[in-house]
């Protein structure tokens, strides 16, 4: 989190007006064209001493995602940020806003906070597609209100633009994981990094990655090849043990990777077409309940597309959402012969990535027995 | 002089379980006889289904409620921890999904009978519409999802159209599913008979505020079975009508739950089903009774209210979308406090326990800064213990029993 907090200190010095938003998927666009630079709170990382602030309000089955959350806003809000954006992401986030606006009173200034409602039902539907419409028209009037500016289509349309960039750059990049040109610790730090950097800087960092990997060519060993799903990627000690290991990322469900760049519409003048087509159309996730009927035929396309030999969860401990859906996902890939391997993450766990690197190395053994097993 | 009374267990309680059961065999038969048969999450307005002739419906997490107090709530909550549910997931969730995939073996009612469609509402928790998918998923039965805005302040006019919107659209997907004619009126005479209920509901919890109290809060969590699987009924309203003229017919006879009633306590959270009898009893040893809780106050309620959100013969489904954060879990902490406000001067409380349920996020992930203000508000003694509300093996009696009884003597010190 340190880490996060000195480059959140840097933009802040460089004049950067930061909104700091909850996950999952905020309207980054949106808050851009308002001359915001969105700033999504996760994957923020911790150790025990670090969640001191955020003990203070939250019990410890909340999730990391939250608790670290709730530390950053705490610890580093008053003086980081120009606004919070929140919407109905999850059970635990919902619950958080109240808490979070009036944790630190004595800086005398109450962080402004923006909140909208996603609707949980299908947007194809007509009542849901109008209430979507009519909060991102609220949410539009309360960023005028905020910044004492009009919503500009063409400042709109640009920063969509932005954002449809670092959405194809970001899978070329995750392209180069899958063919080895980069280690999935390094990719997915990169990409990552998405939510904390300033999209063009983020965009700026992708091409030279990306000309980096074409420097290097092409890798032709044939490796095991999996697929990660969970919430966020894990830390980089899990990480750098995937690639020494000899496991190639193929292709990821990270809610904070995958999930979140995996799908941009197409540049628009039109906030509400927009978001409707965002939230309607973006890789389907547990927290979003209308894509649930989806989620297990999208990941079981991506494993065959990717032709990945298993699945690693990385779960969130605490996230209820995605272990819901887990053990019929697992028998679903059984039944396709697919292996799946769960590693459970919590807030300041690294002291147990011993544990998990040896299953992780079993998981590799056992792919890779099952693979010649196939010759 | 004052008597403490075994009141739960004799006519209320005997009537109470007989209710219980006839609901279940009623729900059983009409099911096997062919009637269209809805799972509801607890908050969806199952007043609804009387607009039509064969529509039955069934609740699972108060089917989990039942197992838990009668003390198979563990065991059931194994069976889907065997099949890879997490021992994080809440124990409501388990334990339905656990007997339902045993198909009903353990349940003290046989389990539910299957469902033709699920209709789960994310105002209380949307991890509901989590749980029933996998139900849908499991048995390819549909699935119809309500989504209420959380309330951070009160109920706003487009959120109460966009949940009406949503009713309506639900009625049409129960007749065409059903092949059923769908009638308002019939509607409209259950909101009545629901609206009576909840006034008697409100006359019963009230009977709180005397000294002694003439009921526990344990009294109300038990009594809030039928308002769950009898809503819109004639028959909730004639029990509920009995168990206030009982009560009253009690406390007129001097018997009371805790007839040496030295604290006077409100409880905050979901009901703790397999310790009720327990924590009762050993609260009322040291002349402590939870006399009120925000888990029964709130039904009937607006938002940040403890009073009833009365029909007035308007548009039935509107009344019903405007009532949906009548739970404490689709509120906002500032409308929490209000209504908890209220309900420590209505019911002259001494001390609040706040009961963090890991089951439970929505209720227990606001209560460590709900308390915090509470106490310098009232400000009045708290006191935050654990509990599970419904898997006995996450709560440890003598840890909460410490802190409790060390709040009781902090009540004392407030008081000197």
């Amino acid at each position: 989190m340190v880490a996060v907090v000195h480059t959140l200190h840097r933009l802040r010095k460089a004049g950067h007006r930061i909104a700091g938003c909850f996950p999952l998927y905020p309207p980054t666009a949106l808050l851009h064209a308002f001359g915001f630079t969105p700033v999504v709170l996760w994957g923020l990382g911790s150790d025990a001493a670090e969640l001191r602030q955020s003990d203070r309000h939250l019990q410890p089955f909340a999730c990391a995602v939250a608790r670290e959350l709730s530390e950053c806003l705490i610890s580093a809000g008053q003086t980081t940020f120009d606004a919070v954006v929140s919407y109905n992401a999850c059970d635990t986030l919902r619950n958080l806003p109240e808490i979070l606006q009036a944790a630190s009173p004595e800086s005398g200034r109450s962080l402004p906070l923006l909140q909208f409602h996603l609707p949980a039902i299908p947007l194809e539907r007509t009542v849901a597609r109008s209430y979507l419409e009519r909060n991102i028209e609220k949410l539009i009037a309360m960023l005028e209100t905020l910044t004492r500016s009009a919503f500009s289509s063409r400042q709109f349309f640009a920063s969509t633009t932005l954002y449809l960039t670092q959405h194809r750059l970001a899978i070329a990049l995750e392209d180069a994981v899958g063919s080895g040109q980069i280690s999935f610790a390094a990719g997915a730090e990169l990409l990552q990094l998405a939510h904390i950097l300033p999209v063009e800087e983020h965009i700026a960092r992708l091409r030279e990655q990306l000309a980096a990997c074409a420097d290097r060519g092409a890798v032709h060993a044939e490796p095991t090849r999996v697929m990660i799903s969970g919430i966020v990627p894990p830390p980089v000690a899990l990480a750098d043990a995937i690639d020494a290991i000899g496991l190639r990322v193929v292709a990821n469900d990270i809610a904070s990777l995958h999930r979140s760049y995996g799908y941009a519409p197409a540049a628009s003048d039109n906030p509400l077409a927009y978001y409707c087509d965002y939230y309607l159309n973006r890789p389907a996730c547990p927290t979003i309940s209308a894509s649930a009927d989806r989620r297990l035929v999208e990941i079981k396309r991506l494993i065959n597309k990717s032709r990945s030999q298993g699945l690693i969860f990385l779960g969130t401990k605490f996230c209820e959402y995605e272990y819901f859906e887990l053990p019929q996902l697992e028998r679903m890939l059984r039944a396709e012969g697919i292996p799946t391997l769960r590693i459970e993450l919590a807030a300041a766990t690294t002291a147990d990535s011993g544990a998990s690197q040896l299953r992780l190395e079993a998981f590799a053994e056992m792919l890779r027995q099952s693979e010649h097993g196939d010759d | 002089m004052a008597m403490t009374s075994t009141f739960s267990k004799r006519a209320a309680g005997q009537r109470l379980t007989q209710f219980v059961i006839e609901d279940a065999m009623r729900l059983r038969q009409r099911a096997n006889e062919g009637a269209f048969v809805v799972w509801i999450g607890v908050a969806v307005p199952a007043e609804l289904f009387a607009g039509f002739d064969n529509v039955v419906y069934a609740v699972p997490e108060s089917h989990a409620a039942l197992c838990a107090a009668k003390g198979v709530g563990a065991q059931q909550a194994e069976k889907a921890e065997r099949l890879g549910y997490s021992t994080d997931l809440c124990s409501y969730a388990r334990i339905d999904l656990g007997t339902a995939f045993d198909g009903g073996n353990g349940s003290p009612i046989f389990g539910l009978p299957r469902p033709d469609l699920l209709v789960s509402d994310n105002n209380n928790c949307a991890l509901l519409c989590k749980w029933f998918d996998v139900h849908h998923r499991e048995w390819g039965v549909p699935h119809v999802v309500l989504d209420v805005p959380f309330c951070y302040e009160r109920q706003q006019p487009a959120d109460t159209a966009y949940i009406a919107a949503q009713l309506r659209d639900l009625v049409d997907t129960v007749a065409q599913l059903s092949g059923q004619r769908f009638e308002i009126d019939r509607v409209r005479e259950a909101v009545k008979h629901s609206c009576a209920a909840l006034q008697l509901w409100k006359q019963f919890l009230d009977l709180a505020r005397d000294r002694p109290a003439g009921i526990s809060a344990f009294d109300s969590f038990v009594q809030m079975a039928p308002i769950v699987s009898a809503r819109g009924s004639e028959r909730l309203v004639a029990h509920l009508q009995r168990l206030v003229e009982e009560t009253r017919q009690q406390i007129a006879r001097g018997e009371f739950p805790v007839a040496d009633e030295r604290y006077r306590l409100l409880w905050d959270g979901i009901a703790p089903w397999p310790q009720l009898r327990k924590m009762f009893g050993r609260l009322a040893a040291q002349g402590a009774n939870v006399i009120s809780a925000s888990y029964t106050y709130c039904i009937g309620s607006l938002e940040g209210e403890i009073a009833l959100f009365a029909y007035h013969g308007e548009e039935p489904i509107d009344y019903l979308a405007r009532l949906q954060n009548a739970t404490v879990c689709p509120q906002g902490m500032a409308l929490r406090i209000a209504a908890m406000r209220r309900a420590i001067s209505h019911y002259d409380v001494d001390g609040v326990i706040f009961a963090s349920n890991r089951s439970c996020k929505v209720y227990s992930l606001m209560q460590i800064d709900q308390m915090r203000r509470i106490r310098e508000a009232v400000p009045i003694p708290c006191v935050m213990i654990d509990v599970d509300h419904a898997d006995a093996r996450k709560y440890a009696e003598e840890a909460v029993f410490s802190r409790l009884e060390a709040f009781l003597e902090s009540i004392d010190d407030a008081r000197a």
